[in-house]
């Protein structure tokens, strides 16, 4: 009796269970993490309203929230419901068309919601593009504006933030001192993120120039760039208001910590400072230009909820129930209050309680002056384009009016690789067939070696020993075969599909192989014409070949890249074989607090590379960096290190030797286990000095375990793009510390170029290929049995 | 005079250890520094390890508010499988690479090589396609895969190259004692390659643990995310728990260095070849 009423209940269960289905939404979205709790609250809340419905939350960067969203909705059909991210997204999100359609991956709105729906938004919190209505955002900002501490204008008795830019640099130098008299600098004036173009904007806008005009032309090259760089590079090195290396971290650091007078950041950064102890916090807008007439202007955009077109008609409702919450008035409101933030409902703009609050009233005022991010995905080759020649101005290489030229050739560029759909003429055509061609005798070619050299082998004369010692190894080895070909034999094909068509941003579902156009614009690729070279150097006639040769090595892009990562490749590698043979030789032998000493070393292998990368990067600062100051007190005068490109790039070096060597000293202490001691012995009897045993029985013996070690580091090392990326925080300054690796994700994958991608990896790939076979084969270590 | 030079190497080989032992701990350090802050601060002008406002509320934070044992049980499920899989499978295959002659030898062992060679940030996309159709995004079935593939080339290399160095003779007198071929390898040639199969272990364990950009694009439910996504997700576009994220990194390095702790007496073993070998 028990039994059958425990199953009964135990089939209700069951039943309820599938009649209440659960409606699955997910939502990535990319709010910092101050904002993430209550975003989780607001949900939740939701939730228990709405048990039929689960909404799942996943948080990630901006930059991998738009990779991550692409590769799901425009390559697997799939992704989350709900994707929430600043409406510059909405550009490549709509360029994206799903498979077998012209169907953009995010979803127009108007199609999904009633017209009385938008109603109580204000218009630049509804987002179109294109003729459509694509985003629907619950806060407007993501601005930069000027807060300052109110602390230190007190103590320089000075009455307010400043309104122009003659008071800014004013009031910068009476914050500018050395409070505690040793000689250095330890309050700014001014801190910023100054060689980042979105903090460059501000400016440019302030003395009238826009990123693009009416028909989305660049208009990098206006007069008023190159006065935004003048006046940038004054600040630092004549007015002296801010620090000579300033990055966003150094700026936020200094400015929390009560060490900066004045900070530009954005909305995001606000509330840190409104808790921070140190900082009395006043916010005001960015200055005034006298000259222009015009306040500066940053980029002002939305941020907001767009709908995946791969959304499941089943869930489309609770899916649009989920963003009607997350947009209402209600949730709004309580984002506002918390976080200052300026929100999308109408009403709430005649709020008293939050209209009335002097931060919320400089930030709409800021807006107020501020432009409107452009939404074209243009505007990703504008950012690219702008950011070194900043960097290089800034760096003293390059004159404000060069800088300007620079940056609007560079975009222009950019712009057209970005769209250019390569392998448009018919000649293409032939070029096509002869790979289709090579391929298909290539695959005859690898399906005859299979079943000739491998199967038919096996079956011959099965019965000998050798024939069962082959069985017994086939065996054994199977479990990794089919591992890493499963893993491995897809993607490498896919790629190398990839780098013989014509895939960008605007055919993802709909490219061709088109032949070996992608390779030509590798192989071919300067950075300025010859014509110009010769002028720039001033050689007319003369040894044409000599120049050439040099032209083709400094301004041939993929040479000069290739250079460095040569450079980078063998420093690195040398330094961590040597430094861990001697460590391993050190720990072999027999030394009291050996055993510490071993795990002490191991830990540079131990930690986590992000964060030791970032810790370096924070040694390497210029004023406040421990090495810096570690050479001073050694006497030697500190370097500029991150802002110099040599230096900059031998930083990174630096790091990356640290990050590496405990690796091999460990392969080498395992592969010195190997060594019998009675071979010492004998070399002892024999007279042989220590260099001579080492030379003699150590290097040899050491070489079966270390020359795989070897190649594989160097592998390892020629492709690691984190750390050179992380310490010069992606190929600082202006783009000069690039390895091959590094510079491809730069230009290819910023801008959505994927053939071009796959054609730059495959050549990397083959000339890692042919370095690794040959050295492999003079080692000798693949044939010795 | 030869006690004298002794002193002198010995006192030469202590300065350079210590040196790099400073030269390793002391990045590790302004880490811990970093954890000890308040307010989020990855940067300071002092070099005082400890700081004058230190606190270990950031470690007690990623206990209480962030699910930092979930992450860690989740890291370490993948991780031991990874690790399980690397060491059994290449000690095997490294074996036959090393032992013995068959059809596909020369060419397996160099397409391993291969493999290692295309950079990896293009093989993403492909990568999450081919997951995707086969159904293993949010699972850690194809985490386990993906790391142990990364893994795989490296070790079986490395077991191929100790096994190299241990003498045919050992096989074959065990053979003419009439022992097969699995019981060789098993019971001779294993226990000898002991430094190696530790190097294979930590090494597997590693290419799992610390990994993140495989990870990121795998999992999409925050309870099912390995450490560094967990550490990651401290992270915004802008702004950073830094002091949460430094603790975590020296929190998550303890793992590693107990595991190399454990294994280095097999690392550096009395079962040297000296002894076996006639």
């Amino acid at each position: 009796m028990r039994k059958t009423l425990a199953l009964t209940l135990l089939f209700l269960f069951v039943t309820a269970q599938i009649l209440v289905s659960i409606d699955k939404v997910h939502l990535w979205h990319t709010m910092e993490p101050n904002k993430r709790p209550l975003l989780k609250d607001v949900v939740d809340e939701f939730m228990r309203d709405n048990p039929d419905i689960e909404v799942i939350l996943l948080s990630k960067n901006v930059e991998e929230l738009r990779t991550g969203y692409q590769a799901a909705a425009a390559f697997t059909g799939g992704g989350p419901e709900l994707v929430y991210g600043p409406m510059d997204q909405i550009g490549p999100f709509e360029v994206m068309k799903l498979k077998n359609s012209d169907r953009s991956i995010i979803m127009p709105l108007e199609e999904v919601f009633p017209e009385e729906f938008f109603k109580k938004f204000t218009a630049n919190g509804l987002i179109h593009y294109k003729g459509h209505l694509y985003q629907i955002a619950d806060r407007i900002g993501n601005h930069l504006a000027l807060p300052y501490n109110k602390r230190l204008f007190d103590e320089a008795g000075l009455p307010g933030p400043p309104e122009t830019i003659e008071q800014l640099i004013e009031y910068g130098q009476k914050l500018t001192k050395d409070v505690d008299g040793d000689g250095v600098i330890d309050q700014w004036g001014l801190v910023w993120n100054y060689t980042e173009p979105f903090w460059y904007v501000p400016f440019f806008g302030g003395y009238g120039g826009r990123v693009f005009d009416e028909n989305n032309k660049p208009q990098l090259d206006s007069p008023a760039a190159a006065k935004a760089f003048k006046l940038i590079k004054d600040m630092r090195d004549v007015y002296k208001i801010m620090p000579p290396e300033c990055d966003y971290d150094i700026a936020d650091n200094m400015f929390n910590q009560g060490n900066a007078g004045m900070i530009i950041n954005g909305d995001w950064s606000w509330q840190k400072y409104m808790g921070s102890p140190e900082v009395d916090f006043g916010l005001a807008k960015i200055p005034y230009v006298e000259e222009s007439g015009l306040w500066c202007s940053p980029m002002v955009s939305a941020t907001g909820y767009s709908i995946n077109s791969n959304t499941k008609p089943e869930v489309m409702e609770a899916t649009k129930k989920v963003l009607t919450w997350l947009t209402s008035e209600t949730v709004q409101k309580r984002f506002a209050t918390e976080f200052k933030s300026i929100p999308s409902i109408k009403t709430l703009y005649n709020d008293p309680e939050f209209a009335n609050d002097p931060t919320v009233k400089t930030s709409a005022a800021q807006i107020e002056a501020g432009q409107l991010m452009p939404i074209i995905p243009e505007m990703r080759a504008a950012w690219d384009a702008m950011r070194p020649a900043l960097q290089s101005v800034v760096g003293g290489n390059m004159t404000p009016e060069e800088g300007a030229t620079y940056q609007q050739k560079l975009c222009i560029e950019k712009i057209n690789d970005m769209y250019e759909v390569a392998g448009a003429g018919s000649s293409q055509h032939i070029t096509k067939y002869i790979i289709y061609i090579i391929g298909i005798a290539l695959g005859l070619y690898l399906t005859y070696l299979l079943i000739f050299k491998f199967v038919l082998a096996l079956l011959r004369n099965p019965y000998t020993m050798e024939a069962r010692n082959a069985r017994f190894a086939i065996l054994i080895s199977i479990p990794a075969a089919i591992v890493m070909f499963g893993v491995v034999i897809y993607p490498f094909f896919y790629n190398i599909v990839l780098s013989f068509s014509n895939m960008n941003m605007t055919n993802v579902n709909s490219w061709e192989v088109i032949g070996v156009e992608q390779y030509g614009k590798v192989l071919w690729d300067f950075d300025m014409s010859f014509a110009d070279y010769r002028n720039s150097i001033g050689s007319e006639g003369g040894f044409v070949t000599w120049d050439y040769l040099k032209y083709f090595i400094t301004h041939h892009k993929f040479v000069a890249v290739f250079i460095k990562t040569l450079i980078w490749t063998i420093v690195n590698v040398f330094f961590h074989v040597t430094l861990g043979v001697m460590l391993a030789l050190l720990m072999n032998r027999k030394l009291p607090g050996k055993p510490i000493f071993r795990v002490l070393l191991i830990l540079p292998w131990a930690v986590p590379q992000y964060i030791v990368a970032l810790t370096w990067r924070g040694m390497f600062i210029s004023d406040t960096g421990a090495i810096n100051l570690m050479l001073n007190h050694l006497g030697i005068a500190g370097v500029n290190w991150l802002s110099e490109p040599t230096m900059a790039f031998i930083a990174a070096i630096i790091t990356n030797i640290w990050l590496g060597f405990s690796f091999m000293m460990v392969i080498a202490l395992g592969g010195l286990q190997s060594i019998p001691k009675e071979l010492y012995e004998a070399a002892k009897i024999d007279g042989a000095s220590s260099w001579k045993q080492f030379w003699n029985v150590t290097v040899p013996l050491l070489k079966p375990v270390m020359v795989p070690a070897i190649t594989l580091g160097t592998v390892w090392t020629f492709n690691n793009l984190n750390v050179l990326w992380l310490v010069t925080n992606g190929g600082q300054p202006a783009d000069h510390s690039h390895i091959l690796v590094t510079y491809v994700y730069r230009a290819a994958f910023n801008l959505y170029r994927y053939g071009y991608a796959a054609a730059f990896s495959v050549l990397i790939f083959l000339f890692l290929a042919f370095f690794g076979l040959t050295f492999m084969n003079r080692s000798q270590v693949a044939e010795k049995a | 005079m030869n006690k004298f030079k002794k002193i002198t190497t010995t006192t030469i080989i202590y300065a350079i250890v210590l040196l790099f032992v400073a030269i390793s701990v002391y990045p590790v350090l302004r880490i811990f520094t970093i954890s000890l802050r308040p307010g989020d601060n990855l940067l300071n002008r002092s070099l005082a390890i400890v700081p004058a406002d230190a606190t270990f509320d950031n470690y007690v934070r990623l206990f209480t508010e962030k699910p930092f044992l979930l992450w860690i049980r989740n890291s370490l499920m993948v991780s031991i499988t990874v690790t399980i899989v690397g060491v059994a499978f290449a000690s095997l295959a490294g074996y036959a690479f090393s032992r013995y002659r068959f059809p596909g030898r020369k060419a397996g062992l160099l397409s391993l090589l291969i493999t290692q060679m295309f950079p990896a940030t293009m093989l993403l996309l492909p990568l999450f396609i081919m997951l995707s159709k086969l159904g293993l995004i949010n699972s850690f079935l194809g985490l386990i895969i993906m790391y142990s593939a990364t893994a795989l080339p490296f070790c079986i290399w490395l077991m191929k190259g100790y096994y190299d160095t241990i003498p045919f003779s050992l096989e074959e007198s065990a053979m003419v004692d009439g022992a097969g071929r699995f019981y060789t390898f098993w019971k001779i040639i294993l226990p000898l390659a002991a430094p190696a199969l530790v190097i294979t272990a930590l090494f597997s364990f590693m290419a799992a643990w610390n990994e993140y950009i495989v990870a990121a694009q795998v999992l999409w439910y925050e309870e099912m995310f390995t450490i560094p996504l967990g550490l990651k997700s401290l992270q915004g576009n802008m702004t950073t728990e830094w002091g949460m994220y430094a603790a975590g990194s020296l929190l998550i390095s303890v793992p590693v260095v107990a595991l190399f702790l454990f294994l280095s007496r097999w690392l550096v073993s009395g079962l040297t070849l000296g002894s076996v070998k006639g």
